[in-house]
């Protein structure tokens, strides 16, 4: 029964790629790997990198598709056969290092890419912000020792190394559980390229906060455009000190665009000078609790038909 | 000897104490402890954990890392692999924070290079930071009960939870060299509740039958959403790769379902005033309050998509996608507990579909040069049937009758793009690149009404230029200085919405046409305390960045960034918004003492600035002033004990300064000068953690973790001065200015193969 699965699949391969290989006019290529020492010669002087690259999914003989079964650590490194006959040292021998700022970006990319290309994941890469901006495969990945970006606990370290203002406002009062290892960068962004802005893992803004606030997509009976446009515009997902991420507090983020209620001034209860009748329309019930969202509560819109009044329209209920 | 036996049992699989490893941003510019980190294995670490103090002094250090409730919390976390390199099994089982309510679990199972099956449940609480004083019963429920606290601050505490439980799974599979299979589904339930309320003023403007029947009243409630809802999302692509062509096809789906339909709060007796005082009975103001607050609908989204890219030549590759989105919202308003829509018409049959396409290039015409270029259209079509959703009643006694419906505008996106780079002498690179964006808003819904906006624009259209000079390739010195300009410019006039109870939106050429338009100010749509929606203004916006990495000697890097951008905004009047300020500069640096010991360090300093200017009462300027510092120290003084810390403090200041404009009434501008305006808000974080490990025999080791965390935060949101916002039946929220908590954690880990 196995083996007839296999020989299903087999089957079923050969149709798809022989479609797909039509179509783009390519047959039979491979990629070729440099021959040279393996790890027996490389251990006597890279003993940390040799023993983790033997741990790692990278050497195991196993994997099929990994460096073990192709040229070891010259699947990467290159041919260090002159290298090792020089008694090693940086670069000598032609020895490639595609950690080393040396290497020409584009050359360190490729060493990866021969592998990493496939998937539905780079497809993008190339023109993306970082593959521009100079952003290497190794400025983000490790691959002799645990790669700290694999792990949502650790990967926004990596990431503060370039976006530091992240790193400070992940650690505001109102924010996404970042720290805490529940929400991680590549959540909402995809490093290696998308169509999207800011390289959202999504084609845009809101479809990517979507993925976890999906009751905002509606459509409702009431819409409010900004939030089909952009969550942005109001928040900042990476950390504020207002209530909800919200860049700016009530109503000072709602002035930006709106002008009701315009004799109203911003203050809190018990500021001297305060007329002694707080009215609805206050100025302290559109700057405290919920600010403007105190009667506007359903700012996302309402998808309730009524029309009784208070009329839905101004998002009250 | 390798560092990873120098070291005996080390292993980041350890996970119970994962509070105190989210807490170590000093060690951003650490490249990764090699004996910590390569030693794939297997553990299981036993624990308990002591937070000092009690709900209300963790609320902020409790947020999310599942401290809060309790003084005391079990530490329990293993890490299980099992790997056969000869057949390149792997499979791994991990649990994380077993003892919290932020509790995860894990599976995977890989024949590497052939087949990945993961399974994946997550727990997360999110604990709002303030504590509720209340008399409101059934908080968290769809039907409330609101009355009035005869004393504020002597009612129940309320903390309010959103717990989310999330369970995912993946499988991956190959088939062939070229062929690979990836689906992702997860389901996510959310349970508990999530502050939220309701306001109305009543008004002589707006009076209905059954609503408030005179102009005075208002009251404004504190009432907890009540969550019960699931998102499902299913991701299935099948993937090609050969050696040109890279391709990617498959579907997205995006499922929400809410359990709650509507939130109808049942209001006895009055309500109390800002003042603390009683209101006047006022029984359809009450009634008015009690109508039934939609919750969020049942929705659904499906996306099918095809990308890829494609070697042209080996210096030429192209990258595409196209997708089609079709997002419907059909729940039933009768079956949602909502009544009064429109004849005829069960549910808002909301249809948007959605379209993308993409394509790009990327090419090395010399050796010298790289080109890109990227071309993308997004166009919405909003296919909601149009239906008269509000009729009401205007200006009442005498009665005016407004009607008018929901909108389905359409909008489309263009962006184009295009960039290079020139590789210059000695090892120096020149970037330079062109985009222009265009957003067509789409037609207004004539039968629509825009609310609160002085206008309108149907089109935009933004260029703009970026170049970099970066200096590259040398081990010790790299860096990058980089100046972006775009110029946001409106391609279409300045609508003007009418008022209630009018419709649509009219053209500024049409509007008061005897005095002209174009250049000539429109007193009738460009009136002087008009507001422009910021997003449809002129815009133009600046940035510069710089960014240095420098390795001054063996044992020493440092990292400086600096950036300044402002974006100055012109709309045909002197309010709204009118320019923002974003600048930051932040110093990295780490320190190699010996083998044994590495230090790390940074400070951070950034400034965003508002300038902003209502209609009439005041030109605010609000300023965030956000500083950050931090070090880091990890050690290994013997082969067997390990030490690290971190110290981290934050201070962020908010400055709300507002002055009275010329426009400002006398009232205003008497209060501004009484009060001083608003006060500032200060939030202080101050966080200490340190940790040792000590490997008491070859597999096993013992951790001990100290967190000190101490927060201030001082802002009026809900309390100013002791003067707490009174809801209107006295509900206060508080929140201690202060926090200070001290979390020891004492763990043993055991390891094994």
């Amino acid at each position: 029964m196995a083996d007839r699965t296999r020989l299903n699949w087999g089957w079923l391969t050969g149709i798809f790629s022989s479609a797909l290989l039509s179509f783009a006019g390519l047959a039979g290529l491979s990629t070729a790997y440099a021959a040279g020492p393996g790890p027996q010669a490389c251990v006597k002087c890279h003993e940390e990198q040799v023993d983790y690259y033997g741990k790692s999914v990278h050497g195991q003989k196993g994997n099929l598709r990994g460096p073990a079964n192709a040229g070891e650590c010259s699947t990467c490194h290159g041919d260090a056969t002159e290298h090792v006959k020089a008694g090693g040292g940086r670069g000598v021998g032609g020895v490639k290092n595609p950690g080393s700022k040396l290497m020409a970006d584009d050359d360190r990319n490729a060493t990866c890419l021969g592998c990493h290309a496939g998937g539905s994941k780079r497809t993008h890469w190339d023109g993306s912000t970082h593959q521009t901006r100079g952003t290497t495969c190794t400025s983000c990945h490790t691959m002799h020792s645990k790669d700290r970006v694999l792990t949502k606990l650790t990967q926004p370290q990596v990431c503060f190394t370039c976006h530091k203002q992240q790193r400070v406002e992940i650690n505001r009062m109102f924010r996404h559980p970042i720290l805490e290892g529940k929400v991680a960068c590549s959540d909402c962004h995809n490093p290696h390229g998308s169509i999207g802005r800011a390289l959202m893992k999504r084609d845009s803004v809101v479809d990517t906060c979507f993925q976890c606030h999906a009751e905002k997509r509606g459509p409702f009976v009431h819409s409010h455009e900004p939030v089909n446009e952009d969550c942005s515009i109001c928040h900042n997902p990476h950390g504020t000190v207002a209530d909800s991420m919200l860049k700016l507090r009530p109503p000072f983020l709602c002035h930006q665009c709106h002008t009701p209620h315009g004799p109203v001034i911003a203050q809190v209860r018990g500021q001297p000078g305060q007329s002694a009748n707080i009215t609805g329309k206050s100025g302290v019930n559109v700057t405290q609790g919920r600010g403007c969202l105190n009667c506007h509560t359903q700012i996302h819109g309402t998808n309730n038909p009524s029309a009784t009044h208070p009329t839905p329209q101004f998002f009250f209920r | 000897m390798t560092t990873s036996r120098q070291i005996l049992g080390f292993s980041q699989t350890f996970v119970a104490l994962a509070v105190a490893a989210a807490f170590s941003p000093a060690h951003a510019q650490e490249g990764g402890d090699i004996a910590q980190l390569t030693e794939p294995g297997s553990s299981i670490s036993l624990g308990l954990g002591l937070a000092t103090g009690d709900s209300k002094d963790r609320a902020r250090f409790g947020m999310f890392n599942g401290l809060r409730k309790h003084d005391v919390n079990g530490l329990l976390g293993f890490n299980y692999l099992n790997r056969d390199g000869a057949s390149g099994r792997w499979l791994t089982i991990e649990g994380r924070n077993l003892g919290l309510d932020n509790r995860e679990l894990g599976f995977s199972y890989r024949r590497l290079g052939d087949l990945k099956f993961t399974a994946d449940y997550s727990e997360i609480t999110r604990h709002d930071p303030r504590t509720i004083n209340t008399s409101l019963q059934g908080a968290g429920t769809t039907t409330p009960t609101v009355s009035l606290l005869a004393v504020p601050g002597t009612g129940q505490d309320l903390n309010l939870e959103l717990k989310r439980k999330g369970l995912g799974f993946t499988f991956e599979k190959r088939f062939g060299d070229t062929l690979q299979l990836e689906v992702n589904f997860k389901n996510e339930d959310k349970d508990g509740a999530r502050f939220f309320g309701k306001g109305f003023a009543c008004s002589s403007n707006w009076q209905a039958v059954g609503a408030c029947s005179g102009s005075s009243g208002s009251a404004i409630l504190m009432l907890p959403e009540p969550v019960d809802s699931t998102i499902r999302q299913l991701d299935a692509k099948l993937n090609y790769s050969g050696e040109r062509l890279k391709l990617s096809g498959g579907y997205y789906g995006s499922f929400y379902t809410n359990h709650n339909g509507t939130l109808r709060p049942t209001i006895l007796g009055g309500f109390g005033n800002q003042n603390g005082g009683l209101q006047a009975a006022n029984a359809n103001l009450a009634t008015t309050m009690g109508l039934p607050m939609a919750l969020w609908p049942d929705n659904q989204a499906h996306q099918l998509f095809v990308a890829g890219n494609y070697a042209v030549t080996p210096k030429t590759r192209v990258n595409f996608k196209y997708a089609y989105a079709h997002a419907t919202q059909n729940e039933n308003f009768g079956g949602m507990g909502l009544t009064g829509a429109p004849g005829g018409r069960s549910d808002l049959g909301g249809v948007i579909t959605t379209t993308r396409a993409q394509v790009g290039f990327s090419s090395h015409p010399l050796d010298k040069l790289h080109v890109h270029g990227d071309l993308s259209y997004q166009e919405k079509k909003n296919k909601t049937p149009i239906d008269l959703y509000n009729v009401f009643y205007f200006n009442a006694p005498p009665v005016t009758t407004g009607s008018f419906t929901n909108g389905n505008q359409s909008p489309k996106k263009y962006d184009a793009k295009l960039e290079a780079s020139y590789k210059l002498p000695k090892n120096f690179l020149l970037h330079g690149g062109l985009k222009y964006e265009s957003e067509d808003f789409g037609t207004f819904t004539p039968t629509e009404v825009a609310g609160g906006v002085s206008g309108l624009r149907q089109k935009l259209a933004e260029t703009g230029y970026r170049v970099e000079l970066r200096k590259m390739m040398s081990e010790t010195l790299t860096g990058a200085v980089s100046y972006v300009s775009s110029r946001r410019e409106g391609k279409s006039r300045w609508l003007r919405p009418f008022g209630l109870p009018a419709t649509g939106v009219l053209e500024a050429s049409a509007d008061c046409p005897s005095t002209g338009s174009g250049a000539t100010i429109n007193p009738c749509v460009y009136r002087t305390t008009a507001i422009f929606p910021f997003i449809f203004e002129n815009r133009n916006r600046d940035k510069v960045r710089l960014l240095a990495n420098w390795t001054p000697a063996e044992r020493l890097s440092l990292q400086l960034f600096l950036d300044n951008g402002w974006d100055k905004y012109r709309g045909p009047t002197e309010h709204g918004l009118r320019t923002t300020k974003s600048n930051n500069v932040s110093v990295d640096a780490a320190y190699t003492l010996s083998d044994n010991w590495k230090l790390t360090a940074y400070a951070s300093r950034g400034r965003q600035t508002v300038d902003a200017g209502h209609s009439t009462g005041y030109d605010g300027i609000l300023q965030d002033t956000a500083t950050s510092l931090g070090v880091g120290v990890v050690g290994t003084p013997t082969g067997r004990l390990r030490l690290g810390g971190d110290l981290v403090w934050i201070g962020d200041k908010l400055v709300y300064q507002q002055m009275a404009d010329p426009l400002a009434s006398a009232t205003n501008a008497n209060f501004l000068m009484a009060s001083g305006g608003l006060p500032d808000v200060t939030y202080r974080l101050t966080r200490l953690n340190l940790y040792g490990e000590y490997a008491v025999q070859k597999n096993a080791y013992v951790r001990l973790d100290f967190i000190h965390h101490r927060t201030f935060f001082n802002e009026w949101t809900y309390n100013w001065n002791g003067i707490p916002f009174l809801y209107s039946d006295n509900t206060t929220l508080n929140a201690q200015q202060k926090q200070s908590v001290t979390f020891i954690g004492a763990s043993y880990v055991y390891k094994f193969q």
